[in-house]
């Protein structure tokens, strides 16, 4: 039996779940971790891989897998271990219906406004010119390509990323709400809902303090600390770079749309 | 007891009630005119704030967000099963739904919301996003009130033709999507695209049309086609699904 991940940094969005996930359940894998600041996920060798070019991916026995919440299904179906889905099928319905919140809705929103803040600063050594030219022509996802090309280029409307801001304010206090009823995200058990939501959501408490900061959401961040203390985040987070990007600084470019990933997520 | 609330079986409410008609599951059924507003009313925003449908009560629980409802009835009454057994299929199975939920839900109701534009009121438009009961549903009313900007529409028909793509390769060797049972897949693309032929015809090959007409002849969607009030609940639209925002 051979498992393999193909990944970006251990923590955060898609790429963070997907390693959480194995984590947890205590997988052996073999990790190629990527690039994103030299682009390796667009190069020929891992678009033979996944066309899409799009970040993490699981070969399991040579089986490709994509999209990061049902790779986690399948790791919960396939392997041995602690499970990571409650029993009871109305839980179950919860877990996923948060994971996708999490990804799709809160997730997306923080993602657009963290991506408009760092995506000029990718450009790095290339003339703009070449950047575009890069993301015309390599980002094969044509609403992701709009997405870098509008970030890149500051095209973004205004009212969209005011909306986001809205959304991610109004999102904070919908997990509030919850995790001040629930121990966990599903309810009584952890699952892969926490997982999403510690990975693609709660860095905001530390990024965003002016949209969410910790004494908004109490609940979150007790959550979030029990979230931290699990031995499998603990390694993540020993293994990942938390630098901010600053302005004149090159962040790392592994932060956007291909990893759903915001800059510099923490747990 | 078990209820329903949907509107015409189109879309995500086809999604649910094929899939009850699947189990053998009974049901009361609320019908709720979308384009009269009704699902913006009280009695279906206390169950669902954003007031979409479909939404199920089974044993007395909210159930929301179609793809998911169709898991849950899978897992909780495994009569009839409608995804496969081993984990690489079901991966399969859902990759679809996900599919449909991130994209073609969305780019396929834009389609049939224009070719279907001419028939709905604009007051009925004015009066649906001021009584959406969410900002982010009124958002959605209000941009159906004019014709969609030549860039939205360019993005649904992309999204579309690759989906009619994924569609006709996966049934260019097989019955079924997940290959060779019927299930969660077929529902959920059935569901979506039984617009195609009436939001843009020329996309519809013949391994679709095939496949169509194989869906379109069980007795669940029999059924379930029974429990709207349109004469073709495919040549009927109504503001859609919210596309997946990335920038």
């Amino acid at each position: 039996m051979s498992v393999e991940l193909y990944f970006f940094q251990p923590l955060g969005t898609n790429s963070g779940r997907v390693f959480q996930a194995l984590l947890e359940k205590g997988v052996d894998f073999v990790e190629h971790e990527l690039s994103g600041r030299d682009f390796d996920h667009l190069q020929p060798e891992y678009l033979a891989l996944n066309p899409k070019g799009q970040v993490p991916i699981l070969v399991h026995d040579g089986a490709v897998l994509t999209e990061g919440m049902l790779i986690n299904e399948y790791i919960d179906e396939c392997f041995d271990g602690p499970p990571l889905r409650p029993e009871d099928p109305r839980a179950r319905w919860t877990m996923r219906g948060w994971s996708r919140w999490a990804e799709n809705d809160l997730g997306r929103c923080l993602m657009m406004i963290n991506w408009n803040r760092v995506v000029p600063s990718f450009v790095g050594e290339r003339s703009p010119k070449e950047m575009k030219h890069f993301i015309e022509t390599r980002v094969p996802d044509p609403d992701r390509r709009r997405a870098w090309l509008s970030a890149f280029e500051q095209t973004t409307p205004p009212e969209r990323l005011a909306e986001s801001r809205r959304r991610v304010t109004a999102g904070a206090q919908r997990v509030e709400a919850h995790l001040r009823e629930h121990r966990f995200v599903a309810g009584e058990t952890f699952s892969l809902a926490d997982i999403d939501l510690l990975n693609f959501c709660s860095f905001v408490i530390d990024w965003m303090p002016e949209l969410v900061s910790a004494k908004d959401v109490p609940a979150w961040a007790e959550w979030r600390a029990r979230m931290n203390e699990r031995p499998a985040v603990k390694a993540m987070r020993a293994r990942t770079n938390f630098d901010v990007p600053r302005p004149g600084r090159v962040p790392e470019a592994q932060d956007g749309p291909d990893n759903d990933a915001p800059a510099g997520q923490a747990g | 007891m078990r209820k329903v609330y949907h509107w015409e079986p189109n879309g995500a409410n086809a999604q649910l009630l094929i899939t009850l008609a699947e189990k053998g599951l009974a049901y009361e059924s609320i019908f709720l005119d979308v384009l009269a507003g009704e699902n913006h009313q009280p009695a279906l925003t206390a169950l669902n704030p954003g007031g979409e449908l479909p939404v199920l009560v089974d044993n007395g629980h909210v159930f929301t967000q179609a793809s998911y409802i169709c898991e849950y009835l899978e897992e909780a009454y495994p009569k009839n099963p409608l995804m496969p057994v081993d984990a690489h299929g079901r991966w399969v199975v859902r990759g679809w739904l996900k599919y449909v939920d991130d994209y073609y839900a969305s780019a396929m109701s834009d389609l049939a919301w224009e070719a279907g534009r001419a028939k709905v009121d604009p007051a009925a438009l004015t009066a649906g996003a001021q009584s959406a009961p969410t900002p982010e549903r009124q958002q959605v009313w209000r941009e159906h009130r004019d014709p969609f900007p030549s860039d939205r529409l360019d993005m649904a028909r992309d999204y579309v033709a690759r989906g009619v793509q994924k569609l006709d390769d996966a049934l260019e060797n097989a019955p079924w999507l997940a290959g060779s049972t019927f299930g969660l897949a077929d529902i959920a693309l059935y569901a979506w695209t039984g617009y195609l032929p009436w939001a843009a015809p020329g996309a519809v090959t013949s391994n679709i049309a095939e496949w169509l007409e194989r869906v379109g002849a069980r007795d669940s969607v029999q059924l379930a086609l029974q429990s709207g009030r349109a004469d073709n609940a495919f040549a009927i639209a109504a503001p859609g699904p919210e596309h997946t925002r990335w920038g």
